[in-house]
């Protein structure tokens, strides 16, 4: 009785890994283009599972062709083209989905890894923050693995002596690993050393995401329930004494025009023409901007010119860049906390900024002539409306109840008396323009925390702020902060600290939980050298590191100079450490010789396997040529006593010589017609 | 007779032999040379293959055309130790115990179908094949010379058989399977009838003293520095691969090396060649060499181990 063998667990078949690598670089994209894409190409992959599982059955050439063409149409259609990062993408997906249906040979499974590496590649156009790293790197070893299994795996009977060698799971997973590893010195050299061009060549992205912090307008009365976002605006490293807590004030866009419920920009103004008069000391600081999808840069009030050539340093003191901030971005920055300006106002300027809509908030309007009237200087009545704030009794609170629409104002400061800084500014500059006096919204930032782990101020949407300007004679724009009269606190604590009950929900778990935020600050100290050192590495950061290794006045020429050399002797430490693996011996001079021989014969189409021995070799030659026998045959034969014949530990020096000569001499000619046996 | 002559005597001998041997066996050449080479490398022999195909018929007619003595073991379950080494009988006449010896003592021992025997009874014979003799209470008997055990096995045939594990497959020189025969043969055979019939008309062309000749003709066979390199790379290579579970042992390299000596001097050839090594190595090697994969299922595929083998032989490189 014969009994069945067990059968020995079959590996996963290639294919399988190569559509799991094709699946994991589809998903990776599936936020980036519209999901029937995903779905699409998604449902491409699990038609060629479904072939390679069961019965399914894989479409024809012309219904692969018509499938194609149909797939680049309706991305067409989607798109209205097909250039660009997302629509490339989208058609990149469907096509290598595509592809994995007419996959057949060893050759097409090599071509759709590529695919997914391509798609991984372009994956990193698009988020290049830290928390992706170990998603693309978990990607990468997929597809290595894939590509593993497809070489090891076992192939037709033409390739029969390829014992089918199939490997483990495991296995595949620790060679995927281990060869990303040996890769690792190249992808740092390269990283470090290949010439970085100026510019952003990545920066292709222009998404119009969402906008969590500032906005471009304002409007107090609408809002009910301000939520603090926790999410990080920007990083800020001084260089030296940071300035005091209550003169942090960031800021970001002034908003002049108001239409009685809402501020606005209103008009881009000019660039700044007239010195401004420092007072208090310089600061010095470098800022990690994260992208706000605006053109403003965010700059510690006042800043003193503009960081890059690119941003304009308007009038208001805005910096305004002719691009939006996709992607995180730094740059360096002087400001003082003081400033004066003795240049007048212009009279364009100053109607802009004692605008005001007709027959709006009359109260507030009545208000404010009163106490205009009753002051007697512009700073006497700005000291009135304080008093005015502070006595009125205001109070502050994120959860304000909604003003009416007609007369925000009006609401506010009579009935309701609630707000935040949105409010009280708001307020603060109408009853100003109403008494006369220039004045504008600001917005930005006020606070930030301090972070241990990397020494940098860190302000959060959060810390978001709006406070008033006003222009006086002599003094020139004069920062003036309501909300400071009537919650002086908020200028040293954050929004958290003061109403930590109005706050979403995983910001109170990391106020209840201090071991939460002491773990996001050092994550975010980590994100913030990501940003800082790896993605932010550009030309001018690489010519940095060039001076530091003794390059004098490095240029990109020096880089590649760098690069190459060092790229050099990493190929050569990798060929030394190879050439030692396989411990060749350097071949003495009867192995030189026969070498010699070899090489006659390979050159007329007669190449010895590495495995054969000099008898066999003869014999294969004989069969294909047996005009030769007579000449080959017998120089082999020699060969063969001498090198493994009784004398051959000590052989003579003058057969050697014999046997040299006769190698020599062979003069073997090409065939002139190919026989076929 | 002066020693040139006798070389050339026995050399003509061992051609005579193997023909004898391929008329027996048809269409298996290389088969039969190898089972020549592994007796006069002084190894002992495993034909496995699946019932049929002319195993038994091929030790048989390898004792007849030798000329040794020889005994038939045919292996059951039930047999045990005693049944092959012998047993002592009280003698009445000389009132003491007299050893009476087991089929073991002869020349050339037939060990039919070794896998159908319980492990004990196993180990008792791979223990006298490793030791060349056996050991009865406190007596050591010593085998005759030369001694030879050439053993069949079935594969396929996993019920009630015991596999022989890796330390005792390693007393085997070499394993040699035989395969189906081809068309050609095949009908020969199909017409001819059982070929068995003819092995007792087969002369023995060799002697006990010729073979022993032989052996020791093949120890002079020269065995070159270049070639020792070879053999240690594809030593080597078996035990940097991660697929084997076990390299091959120094006794396996000093075995191919032997073997080699035994196919160059049936070659007619006075050194050992990278040829010869490569002829060999399949049936030395392929008994010795387990896979992981199939390590979890007893006794090591045949075919996994020849693939093994020939890939080996494909991937290292004669040294020039």
């Amino acid at each position: 009785m014969i009994t069945a063998r067990p059968v020995p667990r079959q590996p996963l078949p290639p294919l399988l890994w190569v559509c799991g690598a094709s699946a994991a670089a589809v998903l990776l994209h599936a936020t980036e283009v519209p999901p029937w894409i995903t779905i699409s190409a998604l449902g491409l992959v699990g038609w060629r599972l479904a072939a390679l599982l069961g019965p399914a059955r894989l479409p024809g050439g012309v219904a692969r062709a018509a499938l194609s063409l149909a797939l680049v149409a309706a991305v067409f259609a989607q798109f209205g083209t097909l250039d660009g990062l997302v629509p490339g993408t989208a058609l990149l997906m469907l096509m290598a989905a595509v592809k994995l249906l007419e996959t057949r040979s060893r050759r097409d499974q090599y071509v759709v890894i590529g695919g997914a590496l391509f798609l991984l590649l372009a994956g990193c156009l698009y988020g290049q923050a830290l928390a992706w790293v170990p998603l693309y790197g978990a990607d990468a070893l997929l597809c290595c693995s894939a590509l593993a299994v497809v070489a090891y795996a076992p192939v037709t009977d033409t390739e029969a002596f390829a014992a089918p060698i199939g490997l483990a799971t495991r296995e595949v997973l620790a060679l995927a690993g281990r060869t990303l590893l040996y890769a690792m010195p190249l992808a740092i050299l390269l990283f470090l050393f290949f010439p970085r061009l100026p510019g952003h060549f990545w920066a292709l992205t222009s998404g119009e995401n969402a906008v969590t912090g500032l906005g471009s307008t304002l409007t107090p009365g609408s809002i009910t329930s301000l939520t603090a976002s926790y999410e990080i605006a920007f990083r800020v490293r001084f260089d030296g004494r940071p300035p005091p807590r209550d003169k942090r004030y960031w800021r970001g866009f002034v908003m002049q025009h108001f239409d009685g419920a809402t501020w606005t920009v209103g008009w881009l103004p000019p660039g700044l023409t007239q010195r401004l008069e420092c007072l208090s000391r310089p600061y010095r600081y470098r800022i990690y901007l994260e992208p706000t999808f605006r053109r403003w840069w965010l700059a510690l009030d006042t800043v003193m010119g503009s960081p890059s050539a690119s941003v304009r340093y308007t009038s208001d003191y805005q910096l305004i860049a002719a691009h939006r901030v996709t992607r995180p971005l730094t740059y360096s920055a002087v400001s003082c906390t003081r400033v004066r300006s003795l240049a007048p106002l212009a009279p364009a300027a100053r109607r802009e900024d004692t605008q005001l809509p007709p027959g709006r908030n009359p109260r507030t309007r009545a208000l404010a002539l009163r106490l205009r009237r009753r002051a007697g200087s512009d700073v006497a009545f700005v000291q009135s409306v304080l008093a005015f704030l502070r006595t009125g009794g205001f109070s502050y609170s994120l959860t304000p109840p909604p003003l009416g629409p007609r007369n925000p104002v009006d609401d506010f400061l009579f009935h309701t008396r609630t707000g935040f800084c949105g409010h009280y500014a708001s307020a603060f500059v109408d009853m100003m323009r109403a008494g006369g006096v220039p004045a504008r919204v600001v917005t930005g930032y006020l606070g930030g925390k301090w972070n241990p782990y990397d020494g940098t101020l860190i302000v959060r949407q959060s810390d978001a702020h709006a406070w008033a300007e006003v222009w006086l004679h002599g003094r020139g724009w004069t920062r003036v902060d309501p909300t400071a009269v009537i919650e002086p606190e908020r200028l040293y604590h954050g929004i958290l600290d003061l109403l930590p009950h109005s706050v979403s929900a995983p910001e109170r778990l990391v106020h209840a939980w201090p071991w939460l935020g002491t773990a996001l600050e050092r994550w975010e100290a980590l994100n913030g050298w990501w940003n800082d050192r790896v993605v932010d590495f550009n030309s001018r950061a690489q010519l940095n590191l060039l001076a530091d290794l003794g390059f004098r006045s490095p240029q990109l020429r020096d880089a590649g100079w760098a690069f190459a050399v060092t790229l050099l002797s990493w190929l050569a430490w990798v060929s030394w450490q190879l050439g030692k693996a396989v411990g060749e011996p350097v071949p003495d001079r009867l192995g030189r010789a026969y070498a010699q021989l070899c090489r006659k014969l390979t050159r007329i189409g007669l190449p010895r396997g590495g495995h054969q021995g000099p008898l066999a070799y003869a014999q294969a030659i004989m069969r294909r040529r047996p005009d030769l026998a007579a000449h080959v045959g017998p120089l082999l034969e020699h060969y063969a006593e001498l090198r493994f014949g009784s004398g051959s530990e000590r052989a003579h020096d003058r057969d050697l010589r014999a046997f040299e000569r006769a190698v020599a001499r062979l003069a073997v000619r090409r065939r002139e017609r190919p026989l076929r046996t | 007779m002066n020693a040139a002559a006798a070389r050339d005597c026995d050399a003509a001998a061992l051609r005579r032999a193997l023909q004898a041997l391929e008329s027996v066996v048809l269409g298996k050449p290389r088969q039969v040379r190898l089972c020549l080479t592994c007796l006069l490398a002084r190894g002992h022999l495993l034909i496995e293959d699946v019932p049929g195909v002319g195993k038994t018929t091929l030790a048989h007619a390898l004792a007849q055309v030798l000329g040794l003595a020889w005994q038939r073991v045919q292996f059951t379950s039930d047999l045990l130790p005693a049944d092959i080494i012998g047993v002592s009988i009280f003698d009445r006449a000389s009132q003491q115990f007299k050893f009476r010896q087991g089929p073991i003592f002869t020349q050339l021992l037939l060990a039919d179908e070794v896998n159908r025997a319980s492990p004990r009874t196993q180990s008792a014979l791979l223990e006298a094949m490793e030791e060349r003799q056996v050991s009865v209470d406190v007596t050591t008997y010593r085998l005759p010379e030369p001694f030879f055990v050439v053993a069949t096995q079935n594969p396929h045939e996993q019920l009630g058989t015991f596999p022989l594990p890796e330390s005792q497959l390693d007393r085997f020189l070499m394993r040699v399977t035989l395969g189906y025969p081809d068309a050609a043969h095949e009908r020969e055979l199909l017409r001819s009838g059982d070929r068995r019939d003819l092995i007792p008309a087969l002369e023995p062309v060799l002697g006990p003293e010729a073979l022993i000749r032989a052996q020791q003709a093949v120890r002079a066979i020269h065995v070159s520095e270049s070639l020792l390199n070879y053999a240690q790379c594809l030593i080597a290579r078996t035990r940097e691969r991660p697929d084997f579970r076990l390299g091959l042992s120094p006794r396996a390299g000093q075995g191919l090396i032997r073997c080699a000596q035994a196919w160059a001097h049936l070659a007619g050839r006075s050194a050992v060649l990278p040829e010869d090594v490569q002829s060999v190595l399949p049936a030395v090697v392929a008994h010795r060499l387990e896979r992981r994969e199939t390590a979890s299922h007893g006794s090591p595929g045949f075919t996994a181990g020849t693939d093994a083998a020939d890939e080996l032989i494909r991937t290292v490189p004669v040294p020039i």
